[in-house]
């Protein structure tokens, strides 16, 4: 009975899932969470989190998610919601930690990690060309480009200057781009959903 | 490759996230989190109903609700009596013989139906 249960979520269209998480069906909410769950770890990782702290957030995300389900009117993706749910979580905790403090104060003082390898031949994914980025720079295009928020709601929760997230953005980016660069083999697997 | 293009694209990579390979554990995980919730919610409310129950039969004793019932038989007794009297043949008033059996009666319904709703709770648990 569970599995055909699964079976019949698994057919339905993420919208669809959500009316039917809307009315308790947790089992319509599990299928959600097995969609988008990885693209949700996989942002927080590449927000700087680590891994058992990425799914810490990220459970607390979905299940935060759950109880607001009702507030999802479907007019972004439900990924793309969760996601700065989830996005916003790991500020707070950051800013719990009192982590978040350090970015205000980072400068380009670890420019010289971000420079291209300049090998063609390497096959580098985005993970691995964040890696190059400094924290508060893939921080900033975590935020921005992974969570979807704006410049001005990226520095509202980061409690940093709009100038600064920008700048931190527009080097994160021109480190991207130099590691992406055509030729950069950048392979990314898995599905999207449709989110 | 234009600026407006590479955030694209970089949005596109950040979407298509890969698939971790415990993603089915993780989803298991969540899943069982809001069950167990789900599970606390309703002793919660089981709870609340049983010292609810406990308290407004607790009040009932203390209102001397039998006296009170009795009372009530007495009325229903001079209510027929009334209603015998505008009309004679009404046969169905004949069920207010007795006040004390409807109150009697309403009090076991009632226990059944809280005997029923727990019965269920019990079952969901």
């Amino acid at each position: 009975m569970p599995g055909s249960t699964k079976l019949r979520f698994a057919s339905l269209h993420d919208v669809e899932l959500c009316s039917h998480a809307a009315t308790g069906e947790r089992a319509a909410f599990g299928e959600l969470v097995r969609r988008h769950g990885s693209a949700v770890r996989a942002l927080l990782r590449r927000m700087g989190a680590q891994s058992s702290e990425a799914d810490d957030v990220a459970q607390d995300a979905f299940l935060t998610a759950f109880e607001r389900i009702a507030e999802f009117r479907g007019e972004g993706t439900f990924a793309g919601w969760v996601k700065r749910i989830a996005a916003r979580a790991y500020l707070r905790r950051l800013q719990r930690e009192k982590k978040l403090g350090v970015f205000a104060s980072e400068t380009i003082e670890n420019e010289a990690t971000g420079e291209a390898t300049g090998d063609a031949d390497a096959a580098i994914d985005l993970d691995g060309a964040l890696k190059a980025l400094s924290a508060a720079e893939r921080l900033c295009v975590s935020l921005c480009f992974g969570a979807g928020l704006s410049h001005a709601e990226a520095a509202e929760s980061l409690n940093l200057p709009l100038g600064t997230v920008k700048s931190h953005v527009k080097r994160g980016l021109e480190k991207l781009r130099a590691r992406l660069a055509p030729g950069g083999g950048v392979g990314v697997e898995g599905r999207r959903g449709n989110g | 490759m234009a600026e407006a293009e590479f955030e694209r694209r970089l949005e596109r990579l950040f979407a298509e996230a890969p698939e971790l390979p415990d993603a089915a554990a993780f989803a298991e995980r969540i899943e069982r989190r809001l069950a167990t919730g789900w599970t606390a919610r309703r002793w919660l409310i089981g709870a609340a109903g049983v010292a609810g129950g406990v308290i407004g039969a607790s009040q009932l004793i203390m209102s001397n609700v039998f006296q009170r019932a009795e009372a009530m038989g007495d009325s229903a007794r001079v209510l027929k009596a009334g209603f015998n009297q505008v009309a004679p043949r009404a046969e169905w008033v004949s069920g207010f013989a007795d006040g004390g059996v409807v109150v009697w009666v309403a009090s076991a319904l009632a226990i059944v139906a809280m005997g029923f709703a727990l019965t269920r709770v019990l079952e969901e648990l």
